[in-house]
């Protein structure tokens, strides 16, 4: 959580707290020792300048459900609770809501674990429409899981438990306890390598970069729920940093075998990095959502290190434990020491189901924002092609 | 036993370039889609490029019995 968010800080101004290192650090004292205690500065607070009282200001207020509650007032309970998980998404929520009031705050999503398949398409083409969302950053598989429905196929309900062998013999796939039958993805296949003719035609060997490819899928696929349909009719960029490591990789091998690798399409991810970069340096204030991690994470904040200010605003929603050094997981404590994050921003990490945290988070944010609300998306993004 | 002697019956659905189309009746070559043949064939038919590289799966058999309905 951030420095505000929690009780203790404003008892401590950053200057009073210099000013107790200056006095009680010896000089002596090694840089790294000094960093440690640096990052104490909250045990410090609770040492030496608060009193008992101080500390047991804020009972926890249990929950309670009297009849009908909305999404919000549930979150509004987990804030009073404050606790653990609930208090982690209650902040989320928080983070969220300000991010979107702040009108010159571009709004990055990054997605990556498969949460297109498992349902939540519509909720974030919606949140596209709205202004809610300015940037993604996907895997290219969440794309093509859009893509998948986009053109008439679906996936199904299926069981952790199934038994995959008998599956495989069915021709059906399952992602945890989501299926989807392999002719969706043939179908697919046929429908893209089209399109990748008709993209690579028009273009003429011009390359492009994944932000431009996806925006050419978005044009052409028509269905107003899929998530690159809603980007490409709201001017929202789409990029794929990490485009080969899906569908859309073999789509390309399809593709280009069939034209004996000639005049093929060209996408370059090293095209993003300029495209992405400039957004976060025209932006005033950046802020992040991440769904998962990895790749897509790290290209959100490597493109707010690139501009030397790091983010204003992080809400990470992962399962994922920082002891293996994986992104992730990683700590945003972490990514402040890398200057990807600023080290005052507005943060928190939520360890639970993107599946469970993030349409939760939606709905309190809406509830909150009424149903006049309009965002405007910011003018610093420009025009996208 | 049984699955044994069907794999090497010369049908698309046991040969191992197909996957589905239209689950059971219809599969997808790919090796015949990078010849810029059509690729949709029925599960039943083969080609002359058929080779037996069993996919163990179901479509034989399901085919068959819905022609058998």
């Amino acid at each position: 959580m951030s420095r505000s968010s929690t009780p203790f800080a404003p008892l401590l101004s950053d200057s009073a707290l210099d000013e107790f290192v200056r006095r009680t650090a010896p000089y002596s004292l090694k840089s790294t020792e000094r960093l440690f205690f640096d990052q104490l500065e909250n045990c410090v607070c609770v040492r030496i300048f608060m009193r008992r009282k101080d500390l047991l200001s804020e009972p926890v207020k249990h929950i309670k459900i009297n009849g009908k509650v909305t999404v919000d007032q549930l979150v509004q309970q987990f804030s009073n609770s404050g606790s653990f998980g609930a208090g982690r998404l209650s902040v989320a929520c928080d983070i969220y809501e300000k991010m979107i009031r702040e009108q010159e705050c571009t709004i990055f999503l990054g997605l990556a674990g498969a949460v297109v398949p498992a349902g939540m398409r519509s909720l974030i083409a919606d949140l596209i429409r709205e202004g809610l969302i300015n940037v993604v950053v996907s895997t290219g598989a969440n794309m093509v899981h859009d893509a998948i429905e986009a053109l008439g196929g679906h996936h199904y309900k299926g069981h952790w438990l199934m038994n995959d062998e008998v599956l495989y013999k069915h021709h059906v796939y399952r992602i945890y306890d989501v299926l989807v039958p392999e002719e969706d993805f043939i179908k697919l296949d046929l429908k893209l390598t089209g399109l990748y003719d008709e993209i690579a035609d028009e273009n003429k060997g011009k390359t492009l970069s994944s932000r431009a490819f996806a925006w050419e899928l978005g044009k052409r696929l028509d269905d107003p729920n899929s998530i690159l349909r809603a980007a490409y009719e709201s001017n929202v960029p789409v990029f794929l940093p990490a485009v080969r490591d899906s569908e859309l990789g073999y789509v390309y091998y399809l593709h280009a075998s069939r034209r004996g690798f000639k005049d093929t399409l060209v996408v370059d991810a090293f095209k993003d990095v300029p495209e992405i970069i400039g957004i976060c340096r025209r932006s005033p204030i950046n802020g992040m959502i991440i769904i998962g991690g990895g790749v897509p994470r790290n290209t959100i904040q490597s493109a707010a290190l690139a501009t030397k200010s790091g983010l204003d605003y992080a809400v990470v929603i992962t399962m994922d434990r920082p002891e293996t050094g994986g992104l992730s997981g990683s700590t945003l404590e972490e990514t402040i020491s890398w200057g990807k994050v600023k080290g005052n921003a507005d943060k928190v990490m939520v360890f639970a189901d993107a599946m469970i945290v993030f349409p939760i988070m939606a709905a309190s944010v809406l509830d909150r924002l009424g149903k006049g609300f309009k965002r405007i998306p910011p003018k610093h993004l420009g025009k996208f092609e | 036993m049984k699955d044994r002697s069907e794999e090497k019956q010369k049908f698309c659905g046991n040969c191992g370039s197909h996957n589905a189309y239209d689950y059971p009746e219809q599969v997808f070559c790919t090796m015949r889609f990078l010849k810029n043949k059509e690729p949709i064939v029925k599960t039943l038919w083969h080609c002359e490029d058929w080779h037996l590289n069993s996919q163990e799966c179901q479509c034989i058999k399901d085919a068959t019995r819905k022609e058998e309905k």
